[in-house]
């Protein structure tokens, strides 16, 4: 007889020693309030998502649309505002979907693919923020250097040279602000996944360790 | 209709609360964390109790759900741990019904089970609770083969906490 086996012996009379709660301490407890992962995931998800489609669309004023216009970006801004919408819809009906497939009535294993998966979707979104937020900022720099040097008189020799040396400071506290930007992002991911999917990712690799 | 759904919900979790406490005694310390988990698993199961058909054994549904609290869903808070409160959740064993090298190897072992990780707790918990090898892998979402594997690698693994 194995050890376990000895255990499984005594398992029956530790009921003996069991807290035993009324009916009404049980009936009480059902409106607690849940401090489960799945609902900290939920408001987490749902704040990023909102603060990063606030981003993407924050800088569009009157102001930001008459200087497209000058800069002759007019149609690239109206393309890339219509492409990002819809990616937004997208992900924001997929992280719905996948919200909704999280069930504690399904085995451990599903459970735990089906909140990482949802999680997932928001770090995707996250990266096409900062990536389209990027690429549309380098577009937008690229054409106003160009318009702007088009526009310039040259015979302000000292001026102009004076501008470029400008345009580049501009460029490289443009790259610090970024990179700067760009760690914070990264750290406050680095804190929310250790404080909330730690041990869930542990678990979930342990359980599909031998699944092949 | 609500009222009668609430009824029906806590009679049944009063009469199957033992299950409950078992897992809240196998994956929390203290006696604050004990009641924190048996709230949460009674939050969990009360939400999907809606979905709870009859044709499944309530308490076979509540594997399930409570399992999936513990291992999944339950934050431990990060409470220094009290040792005043370990003995009164720790598990007691009668001396009178066991010789003395029993009465040991007992104490061992649940002290070595309490040293396992989360899924391995699990195995373990669903095997002293007589589920079959069917019944663990659907609850872990594992295939039996492999819930068989894994089982005997708890069993070395406890075998090697207790004879180091």
């Amino acid at each position: 007889m194995d050890e376990l086996d000895i255990l499984k012996q005594d398992w029956k009379r530790q009921e003996a020693s069991l807290p035993k709660l009324s009916y009404d301490d049980i009936y009480k407890m059902l409106w607690k309030r849940s401090s489960s992962i799945v609902k900290w995931i939920f408001i987490i998800s749902i704040i990023e998502l909102f603060l990063s489609t606030l981003l993407s669309i924050m800088f569009a004023d009157k102001a930001y649309w008459d200087e497209m216009e000058r800069l002759h970006l007019i149609n690239f801004t109206y393309g890339f505002y219509i492409v990002s919408y819809a990616i937004t819809f997208y992900f924001i009906y997929k992280f719905y979907r996948n919200y909704r497939k999280i069930s504690t009535t399904d085995d451990a294993s599903t459970l735990m693919k089906n909140i990482l998966k949802t999680r997932r979707t928001v770090k995707i979104y996250i990266a096409y923020v900062l990536i389209s937020t990027g690429f549309s900022a380098i577009i937008i720099s690229y054409f106003s250097i160009k318009n702007h040097r088009a526009t310039l008189q040259v015979e302000e020799t000292a001026k102009y040279t004076f501008e470029t040396i400008d345009w580049i400071k501009f460029i490289i506290l443009g790259l610090i602000a970024l990179a700067i930007f760009l760690t914070l992002i990264w750290l406050f991911y680095r804190l929310i996944y250790g404080i909330l999917l730690r041990k869930l990712k542990r678990n979930y690799k342990e359980l599909s360790k031998l699944e092949m | 209709m609500e009222k009668e759904l609430e009824h029906r919900f806590v009679t049944n979790l009063e009469k199957h609360q033992n299950i409950v406490h078992k897992i809240c005694r196998i994956y929390t310390n203290d006696q604050e964390s004990h009641n924190d988990l048996f709230q949460e698993i009674t939050i969990q199961l009360w939400k999907a109790f809606p979905k709870f058909r009859g044709d499944a054994k309530f308490s076979t549904w509540m594997y399930r759900v409570a399992l999936n609290t513990a291992i999944t869903l339950y934050r431990k808070s990060k409470r220094g741990i009290k040792t005043q409160d370990i003995d009164t959740v720790s598990f007691k064993i009668k001396a009178d019904e066991y010789n003395d090298e029993t009465e040991q190897q007992l104490k061992l072992m649940y002290t070595a089970v309490k040293q396992l990780n989360d899924i391995d707790k699990a195995l373990v918990f669903l095997y002293l609770e007589d589920q079959s090898y069917k019944e663990i892998s659907e609850t872990l979402g594992i295939t039996e083969v492999n819930a068989r594997v894994k089982m005997n690698r708890v069993k070395t693994k406890l075998k090697s906490i207790l004879n180091p």
